[in-house]
Parts: structure tokens; C-alpha cells; sequence
């Protein structure tokens, strides 16, 4: 995991980010178990309670449960919950970049042909 | 909230002083005591530890209804600022009577750290005594004796005041490897007036001023209910209502303000961002001390 102390986005968050994605993405598969909370704190230089946040937002979205005495599990995810938490997090980023292109006078046209070209780097 | 030590209406009364404590350190994490000098810190840590008899009010410890003074000094690791041990010990000396003094002292573990923090060890032949070593190798001594015991609490005063930035770094590290060796079972408090290189470590934090809290909660929840403000000198006018603390220049202003009135702010020109620990404590602090005055 990568954490950069001095970013503007709170540490909590960032480890909340990447473990989302790892969640998402299957690279965390359920059932299998976080890494304790005082043992990540330690591995990554922060606070226990920088850690315990990060841990308790993704409880909240449902992501992990917490295990009373045993620490955090990645919970049971049904697949179509997590396609459409892949869908919304799409929509989410085309209409800021739509916000943006409107701003900028930037036609469809020409961003379907950055995101084209993006595409293509990315694989 | 699991309580190491819930601290109710405890009061120590001096001339011209007076410390009234209602407090909680939570089980399982770092507790950070913060306040200006002659706040009261010291005080509560003594008075917590035994070595001062307070006046009335109590503190319970590890959720026990009573603790006999053995268990308490068993159990609590405790170290004053400055020196804690006589200036003509030497390490073996300091090993000898922490051996006879805790049952749970572990000389193998105090050479360990004696010799991790560059200090030799407690059975060299020839020895320092603690008054030739300087005021950041007596701290490691001292620091080395409690982390060599077996404890369920540590109550340090200012252990960082002395040390240099990379046996503070250190001491992060080793704070973090106590709470984790029985993880969720021990806790630390320690005071402080280095909050930027302790922050790291800190989870907890209680504001001390005039004898009295003025602020206590988790970090994280703190950084969420204040907000730190920057506004142009031309907006400054417009948001001084709305801030605890602020200190103002020709270009502008920078102040501390409750996250509540993030909107108000923002619509009066403020730039908003999250406080550092650091950031959060002195206006904090400054509030108390503008209160005072």
C-alpha cells in the first residue's frame, strides 16, 4: 500500500481508497481477512485511529464486517452489487468530465476522441 | 469505549493552582496530553500515577472498581521528565533495582534497548553514570527501564522533549509495537509539547489549560469538527465572527473555526482545509489562553 503523509487527501483516505479497489476488483476476495488494525498502523507509520477510519468507512459502505475480538473480513459481496458500484463510479467520473468539456466548449465529438486515444494507451 | 483510565473530578489543590481533571484515556491507543507550561499536565500525570495525593474525586483504572497499589505499579509504566533515576546510577545499577523493584522487569529486553539506542549495556565492565550522559541518553535509559517491564498502561511524561528527531522516530515506532503486541489490550498517555513529530502516533488526543480540559476526543474526529480558515485581507472582517482563534497580517488572515460553519465561510470568501494536529492544538490552545486573559 502506498500512503503519502503529506497529501492533501486525509491518510484515512487514502487507505480507504486503495482497499476499496482492491475489494472491487477481486484482488480482496471475500471472507479473507484485513489486516489487523494496529499491525497496519505500524507497517505504515500512522495512528491507530488514522487506520481504525479508514476501516470503519468501508464497514459502512458494506464492504467489510467486523468481527468482534477477530478484526475486519472482506464481507460476502453479491457480484451485481459490485458491477453496479463499478457502474456508478463510471458515471460519476463521465459527467464531471462532461461538466468540463460544457465549461470548456470541448463538442462530444472531441472528447469521444480523447477518450479513444486514452483507451488505447491504457491497454 | 473501553476505558484504561476514566478520570472523574479528580483535584489537586495548590496555593495558587488547582487541577480539576475530567478525563477518559481509551484502551488500546495512544492517549496525547497537550497544554501550554504550567497547564497542569505534570500534575495530572503524578497525581494518576501516586506520586501526588490528590485532594478528591477518582480514577479508575482498567475498568476495576478498585486497584491496590501494587497492581497499580505493576501494571503502569511510569516515567517522569527529567531525571527520573539518580544521576550516579549506571545501567547496571538502573537493571538491579528495576529487577527488585517490578516482577515483571526483563533485563535481557533493557540491555536489548540499551544497546538498540546506542547506549552499551548493563553488563559492560566500564559504564557511564547517567550524569555523564547527556539529557537525551538519560531519557533513553529511562525509556529503555519501562519498555523492559511488563506493563498494561504506560504514563510518560514528555518522553520526546529531549530526544533528537531520529530517536523520536523511534519512539513512534516502538509506541506502535507496545500497542500492538496484545493488540487492543495496552495503552499509552504520554504528554507532550511535540505534537507535529508525535502526531504520527497519536490517537487520542486531551487539551489541558489552567488546570482544566478544554477539549478531548480521537484525532480523526477532531480534524472532522474543527476546520482551519484562510480568507484575503478583504474578507477577513466578514469571517472574524466566525472563528475561535485567528492571528492576522497585511495579506489576510489564518484561523481555527468549527466545521459547522464550513458553508458560512466558504460564501464569505474563506478558503477552507483540514487541520494538522499541530495546526488544531494551537488554536485550541490559543482560544484557552485568550479566555484567560
Amino acid at each position: 500500500m502506498k500512503i503519502l503523509q503529506n497529501s492533501a487527501e486525509p491518510i484515512y483516505k487514502q487507505i480507504y481508497a486503495q482497499l476499496r479497489g482492491d475489494i472491487l476488483s477481486g484482488r480482496l476476495k471475500s471472507g479473507e481477512a484485513l489486516p489487523s488494525i494496529r499491525g497496519l498502523a505500524k507497517d505504515l507509520k500512522i495512528s491507530v485511529i488514522t487506520t481504525m477510519k479508514a476501516y470503519e468507512e468501508l464497514a459502512a459502505e458494506g464492504l467489510v464486517v467486523s468481527a468482534q475480538g477477530k478484526g475486519y473480513f472482506v464481507s460476502a459481496l453479491d457480484p451485481r452489487l459490485i458491477a453496479e458500484q463499478h457502474q456508478r463510479r463510471i458515471e460519476e467520473s463521465l459527467t464531471e468530465t462532461i461538466r468540463c468539456a460544457k465549461m470548456a466548449g470541448i463538442t462530444l465529438e472531441e472528447v469521444r476522441s480523447t477518450l479513444d486515444a486514452l483507451w488505447n494507451l491504457e491497454t | 469505549m473501553n476505558k484504561a483510565v476514566d478520570i472523574v473530578g479528580l483535584k489537586k489543590e495548590y496555593k495558587d493552582f488547582t487541577m480539576d481533571v475530567t478525563a477518559t484515556v481509551p484502551k488500546g491507543f495512544a492517549t496525547a496530553l497537550i497544554g501550554a507550561n504550567g497547564a497542569g499536565k505534570t500534575t495530572l500525570i503524578d497525581s494518576l500515577c501516586g506520586v501526588n495525593a490528590v485532594s478528591s474525586g477518582t480514577a479508575v483504572f482498567f475498568e476495576k472498581d478498585s486497584i491496590d497499589n501494587s497492581e497499580r505499579l505493576e501494571r503502569i509504566g511510569y516515567c517522569s521528565s527529567g531525571n527520573f533515576f539518580p544521576l550516579n546510577w549506571k545501567l547496571k545499577t538502573i537493571a538491579e533495582c528495576m529487577a527488585i523493584g517490578f516482577d515483571g522487569f526483563d533485563r535481557e529486553r533493557f540491555d536489548t534497548l540499551c544497546t538498540e539506542w546506542g547506549l552499551g549495556s548493563s553488563k559492560d565492565k566500564k559504564q557511564k553514570s547517567l550524569m555523564k550522559m547527556s539529557d537525551g541518553n538519560r531519557v533513553r535509559a529511562a525509556l529503555a527501564a519501562v519498555f523492559a517491564r511488563e506493563t498494561d498502561l504506560l504514563v510518560l511524561d514528555e518522553p520526546a522533549s529531549p530526544l533528537d528527531p531520529l530517536a523520536r522516530d523511534r519512539l513512534c515506532d516502538m509506541f506502535r509495537s507496545y500497542l500492538l503486541e496484545k493488540d487492543g489490550e495496552r495503552s499509552i498517555l504520554f504528554s507532550t509539547h511535540n505534537i507535529a513529530d508525535m502526531e504520527s502516533v497519536t490517537d487520542y488526543a486531551i487539551f489541558m489549560a489552567d488546570g482544566k480540559v478544554i477539549e478531548q476526543g480521537f484525532v480523526e474526529d477532531l480534524k472532522n469538527k474543527y476546520v482551519l480558515v484562510h480568507t484575503d485581507a478583504g474578507d477577513s472582517e466578514k469571517a472574524k465572527p466566525l472563528l475561535l482563534t485567528y492571528t492576522s497580517s497585511d495579506t489576510g488572515l489564518e484561523g481555527l473555526a468549527l466545521s459547522e460553519n464550513s458553508s458560512v465561510l466558504e460564501a464569505v470568501g474563506a478558503i477552507l482545509e483540514r487541520p494538522t494536529l499541530q495546526q488544531l492544538s494551537v488554536g485550541v490552545l490559543r482560544k484557552a489562553e485568550n479566555n484567560e486573559k
